[in-house]
């Protein structure tokens, strides 16, 4: 081996390990994203707002000054789907419900996309809990993709999950993939 | 002139009335099956190809609704605590239908859009020895999201233990 092309092993070896590390340390820690808890996080309330963000291999939720953590390497499942909400809010769309010949209606018209993020992870006995968390359109598989980096499992694989009616809101989207 | 019986009758019957009320509340009580606890399975759902969040949402809810009784200890899936457990019932939950609705729909036509889930539940022993089956149905029709068709089916699934178990610990 001729010491030139030796040194361009050097050399492309060397910006290939940096660029390993970069994507390593750009993996560790996540922009937080406003999601709402579902259901299922110990220590909080079903309908729980709050940020969610990946930072050094976990999951983290923060409401305030609670917060909760759960290992990637725990997480036996992570799914991203796809739902819409109302984009009144509740209080209006109650009150909307009083207005005369069903005119309140009209609102439940206007409905805003969001993504689902469910989560299935096994505490330190082996018991099996789910998380669903709820968050903006298009944030959901940013953090999936975190996660699964970090090692979190997951079965989706792209491969379509189908759902039976067309009808339904909360369509995978592995599916659409 | 008419004939009524007796005051004497009259009481014997009332006596009896009163004293069968209770016997037969305690019939019922003894056809219930001795627990000391439940463990909860995954939802299955092999058959029905059943979104990741309802499949959760039902699990949750169904463990939240069981704790909220209160009279069993609830053990998740998986959970290796469960395993030294004597008179443990695990509850093995299948989808069996599931209907997507919408919410939209529901909100603007307020007759169609509705979601349900048919879920067969069945009760075992930890060695597969069955004890109850039962199929339990979560429906919404009017207000709230699709996952709300999982808590009507976890408060009726909590249902059916309540009616069926008994804890070995009031006794």
């Amino acid at each position: 081996m001729t010491p030139r092309r030796m040194t361009v092993y050097l050399v492309v070896g060397l910006l290939f390990s940096m660029l390993v590390s970069a994507i390593g340390n750009a993996q560790e820690t996540s922009v937080p994203v406003k999601a709402v808890q579902l259901t299922g996080l110990k220590g909080f309330k079903d309908n729980t707002k709050g940020t969610l963000s990946v930072e050094n291999g976990n999951l983290h939720f923060v409401h305030g000054k609670e917060n909760s953590e759960v290992s990637a390497t725990s997480i036996q499942d992570v799914v991203t789907g796809a739902d819409s909400r109302e984009s009144v809010g509740k209080t209006v769309g109650i009150m909307g419900m009083a207005a005369p010949y069903g005119g309140g209606r009209v609102l439940s018209l206007f409905r805003t996309k969001i993504d689902t993020l469910t989560v299935q992870y096994r505490d330190p006995d082996g018991g099996l809990h789910g998380v669903i968390f709820t968050m903006s359109a298009g944030t959901a598989d940013a953090i999936k993709k975190q996660l699964v980096a970090q090692g979190a499992h997951t079965t989706a694989t792209g491969e379509p999950t189908a759902v039976p009616s067309p009808s339904n809101t909360s369509t995978n989207k592995e599916q659409k993939q | 002139m008419k004939h009524f019986p007796s005051p004497g009758i009259w009481l014997s019957v009332f006596a009896l009335l009163f004293a069968a009320g209770p016997l037969l509340a305690r019939k019922n009580q003894s056809a219930k099956i001795k627990a000391a606890a439940i463990q909860v399975e995954m939802i299955q759902s092999d058959e029905i190809k059943l979104p990741a969040e309802f499949q959760v949402a039902l699990y949750e809810n169904l463990i939240h609704q069981l704790e909220k009784q209160g009279f069993l200890h609830v053990y998740r899936d998986g959970d290796r605590n469960a395993g030294s457990v004597a008179d443990l019932v695990v509850l093995h939950s299948t989808v069996r239908g599931f209907k997507a609705g919408s919410e939209k729909a529901r909100q603007v036509t307020t007759v169609s859009g509705a979601t349900s889930i048919a879920v067969h539940c069945q009760f075992t022993r930890p060695d597969g020895t069955s004890l109850l089956e039962r199929d339990v149905n979560g429906k919404v029709r009017f207000f709230g999201g699709n996952l709300r068709a999982t808590y009507d089916f976890a408060k009726k699934a909590a249902n059916v233990v309540h009616e069926n178990f008994s804890s070995l610990t009031s006794e």
